[in-house]
């Protein structure tokens, strides 16, 4: 009995004199910190994470972002010894993929923020379990405007989502003052594709084109098919003299090549951010002539001269052609790596940590940011804009700023 | 169909009552169906009045251009419906990668047409004329023979490699090896071929979207050459398998195999050689859709099979699975009422699917074997 007691007295003191080991290497910041911090141990990169349509029929973008985003990490050095480290995953643009991303890169502990997603779809299921884990993003080309509105069943804004783009109200606002004042179209027809960017910006145009002229059709098309010619022929009916279409490049290719047959030889076919690109001139060719999108213009200036020298050297594409967020990607980069070197720790046992509400907010108070793309102030909402949507149009095969 | 009543009864008498409630029951049944028939029939008719009489809401030129549309996807659906229904009738299982079989097809095509552009043939005229535009006509006839001879070809192997060891099993196993065979040939598919859309590159004489324009109540409706080569080369190819159907040798070897497998073979028919035959035959069928497919829509794909495909199923089903007239007729129809429906229901277009299948749903409810089918055997059940 007595030796058996004593057994227990030893266990007992071991198990205290233990938990009473050295002080806690984590950072005071950290235990502060109500969502803990991200750690990085030494020899490991700091990750960047995000998510893009990598393959199929919009891959341009993914792969023009993640290209942009790239040369920020390169330029970005080192911090402290870690170096950074861009982690692009697939999430094909939708909002499962954008879901089943979310999940894996939330389930990696030394991914410090997200830069993305990249198709708003996709980002809207994303958003609610990057709030969870409390990584903040910061899209380079989100622009649905419900992304940065309050939630509908609690009437707060998120916390994690910024984004440097113009929003689709914006665009569409634009878009339907140009047709009306710039092309003097009287009659335009919409189309869309159902998805969340595609309708939220037709929806946009229809409402502000009302007043400017006569809106004599809103169709949607169902995506991934080859032959809306029957849908082309009921706008043909009413002839109209512009047809805004809400959507990606995969749909518009197909929709203006078979503008001729169904009788609309003569009407503008005007996209948005989503149809812009090298893309949609390959795959329409001739047809393609004078149809008009919506990209973004980077002002010049000897970092943005400096960049394209970079990426032309890197990818042999000029930047701007495969999408039109290429030097947002790499601002949405830099700045996110401004915001890590600026709140993480050195621990005492050779870790990096990163507090994961000082990464938020960080990110979201993001003041006088000086980006290629323009200076970006971000928001309570998220909304960091820096430069307002451009037109251009396609002339002999190529894409050229529309007459202002 | 008085058998033995399985359900509960409520009534406290036995076996007499057992089976005046199993008629009542199936009486109510079929007085509801007639009555939503009726209803449904009188909502569609008043609105079909509606559109085209009262409110006049399209010109004859655009109902054309509906029709136009229509009639060539429906040619399109029709071919490759007729492969299920070869495929049914013979082996009474439905062939699911028949839409990637298609796709095969339609690369096949693809690589001819790349092929015969690259090839330069300078003539007097032109000196930078190539192979693709010198004989345009006979570029498109070796399109088509390289594209039918791909998909026959995998139509053979599918047959013999996924089919023909599943031929004892019950009757789930081929059909799940058959979903398996579509999975694997479209992922092979965005293997081999990357997963960017590709465009087909026709020749000169036959670019898409160019016609003739013919003039309709003062408006102009173009009339493409690639439609008109795809609707009369469908209807050819149509009335060519019934004339083999009907009266070679071949045929009636088939249509013997059809009808009961065990007693053809006894008559001499070698039964394996004939099944062969005829996934040749239909994957030749869906392979010339698939190369009018890129011709007339231009676009290919490792996906450009499936919906088609799911289409075309729905077509064989329609007419009659089975019955070859009926894989026309439900090829032809259901492309038309995908054009016309919306537009005559004045529905929005993005439901043009909801309106096709809820039509093939009402064809079935009132006529289970299908527009044109005759209701099976027992033995076929």
């Amino acid at each position: 009995m007595k030796t058996r007691s004593l057994l227990y007295v030893i266990m007992l003191a071991t198990i205290v004199l233990a938990s009473c080991a050295p002080a806690a290497t984590a950072p005071a910041a950290c235990t502060s910190d109500p969502a803990g911090c991200a750690k990085i141990p030494a020899g490991q990169t700091i990750r960047i994470g995000m998510g893009a349509p990598m393959t199929g029929d919009n891959a341009q973008f993914g792969i023009d972002i993640s290209q942009g985003a790239k040369i920020a990490v390169t330029d970005a050095g080192n911090l402290q010894g870690w170096k950074f480290e861009l982690v692009t995953q697939d999430d094909g643009g939708t909002g499962e993929g954008g879901a089943a991303v979310a999940n894996k890169l939330v389930a990696d502990p030394t991914v410090v923020a997200i830069e993305g997603h990249i198709f708003s779809g996709a980002t809207a299921a994303a958003i609610p379990i990057y709030e969870k884990a409390m990584i903040p993003m910061l899209s380079p080309s989100a622009t649905n405007p419900d992304l940065t509105k309050p939630d509908p069943k609690t009437g707060v804004v998120n916390k994690v989502f910024n984004r440097i783009p113009f929003t689709d109200a914006q665009q569409g606002k634009f878009a339907a003052q140009y047709l009306a004042s710039k092309l003097n179209v009287k009659k335009l027809a919409i189309l869309h594709d159902g998805q969340a960017y595609g309708k939220g910006l037709a929806e946009v145009v229809q409402s502000t084109f009302s007043s400017l002229g006569t809106v004599t059709s809103f169709d949607a098309i169902t995506p991934a098919e080859s032959d809306y010619t029957a849908v082309l022929s009921k706008v043909a009916a009413n002839k109209p003299d512009a047809i805004f279409y809400g959507g990606y490049v995969a749909e518009a290719v197909v929709l203006v090549n078979e503008l001729k047959q169904t009788g609309l030889t003569n009407t503008i076919f005007f996209g948005d951010d989503g149809t812009f690109g090298a893309d949609f001139i390959t795959r329409t060719g001739a047809n393609g002539e004078g149809a008009y999108a919506t990209a973004l213009i980077a002002p010049s200036s000897p970092a943005k001269d400096k960049f394209d020298a970079a990426y032309l050297a890197a990818y042999g594409k000029p930047a701007g052609t495969l999408s039109p967020y290429t030097w947002n990607a790499y601002d949405a980069a830099a700045a996110l790596i401004s915001v890590v070197k600026a709140v993480a720790i050195k621990g005492d046992d050779g870790s990096l940590y990163v507090p994961r509400t000082a990464m938020v907010n960080g990110v979201r108070r993001l003041s006088n940011y000086q980006g290629i793309s323009g200076v970006f102030t971000c928001d309570a909402n998220g909304e960091c804009n820096s430069s307002g949507p451009v037109f251009f149009m396609v002339q002999n095969g190529k894409w050229v700023e529309a007459p202002k | 169909m008085v058998g033995q009543p399985t359900n509960h009864e409520k009534s406290p008498c036995m076996s007499v009552s057992k089976n005046i409630t199993l008629q009542s029951t199936l009486n109510a049944g079929r007085v509801i169906r007639v009555v939503l028939g009726v209803l449904v029939s009188a909502y569609l008719t008043w609105r079909l009045i509606d559109v085209i009489v009262i409110e006049r809401t399209y010109g004859p030129d655009t109902w054309l251009k509906f029709a136009i549309s229509g009639l060539i996807l429906g040619g399109l659906y029709a071919l490759i419906a007729i492969g299920y229904t070869l495929v049914y009738g013979i082996l009474s299982m439905i062939n699911f990668a028949h839409g990637e079989v298609m796709m095969l097809g339609c690369f096949g095509g693809y690589f001819v047409f790349e092929a015969l552009n690259a090839i330069p043939a300078p003539s007097a005229t032109d000196p930078k004329l190539n192979f693709l535009n010198a004989p345009p006509v006979l570029s498109v006839i070796l399109a088509f023979l390289v594209g039918m001879s791909v998909s026959a070809l995998a139509g053979y192997f599918l047959e013999k490699i996924a089919y023909r060891p599943l031929r004892i099993a019950p009757r789930l196993i081929p059909l799940i090896s058959a979903i398996g065979s579509s999975i694997f040939l479209q992922n092979a598919g965005e293997v081999m071929f990357g997963p960017q859309r590709r465009s087909y590159t026709n020749p000169v004489l036959f670019s898409r979207g160019a016609g003739w324009t013919i003039d309709v109540a003062g408006n102009p409706v173009v009339i493409t050459y690639t439609g008109v080569l795809t609707f009369i080369l469908s209807i050819i190819l149509m009335i060519g398998l019934y004339t083999l159907v009907q009266r070679t040798k071949l045929g009636r070897s088939m249509r013997a195999v059809a009808h009961d497998k065990r007693t053809a073979a006894l008559m001499g028919i070698d039964v394996n050689d004939v099944i062969s035959k005829t996934f040749i035959i239909s994957g030749a069928l869906a392979g010339a859709a698939g190369v009018m497919f890129g011709i007339h829509l231009g676009i290919v794909y490792y996906y450009v099979g499936f919906l088609p495909g799911i289409k075309a199923f729905t077509a064989a089903v329609f007419g009659g699975i089975g019955n070859i007239p009926g894989a026309m007729v439900g090829g032809l129809l259901l492309g038309s009422i995908e054009s016309l429906g919306p537009a005559a229901l004045n529905i929005d277009f993005q439901l043009k699917d909801v309106i096709a299948f809820a039509i093939l749903i009402l064809v079935l409810l009132f006529r289970p074997s299908g527009l044109l089918g005759q209701v099976l055997s027992e033995e076929k059940v």
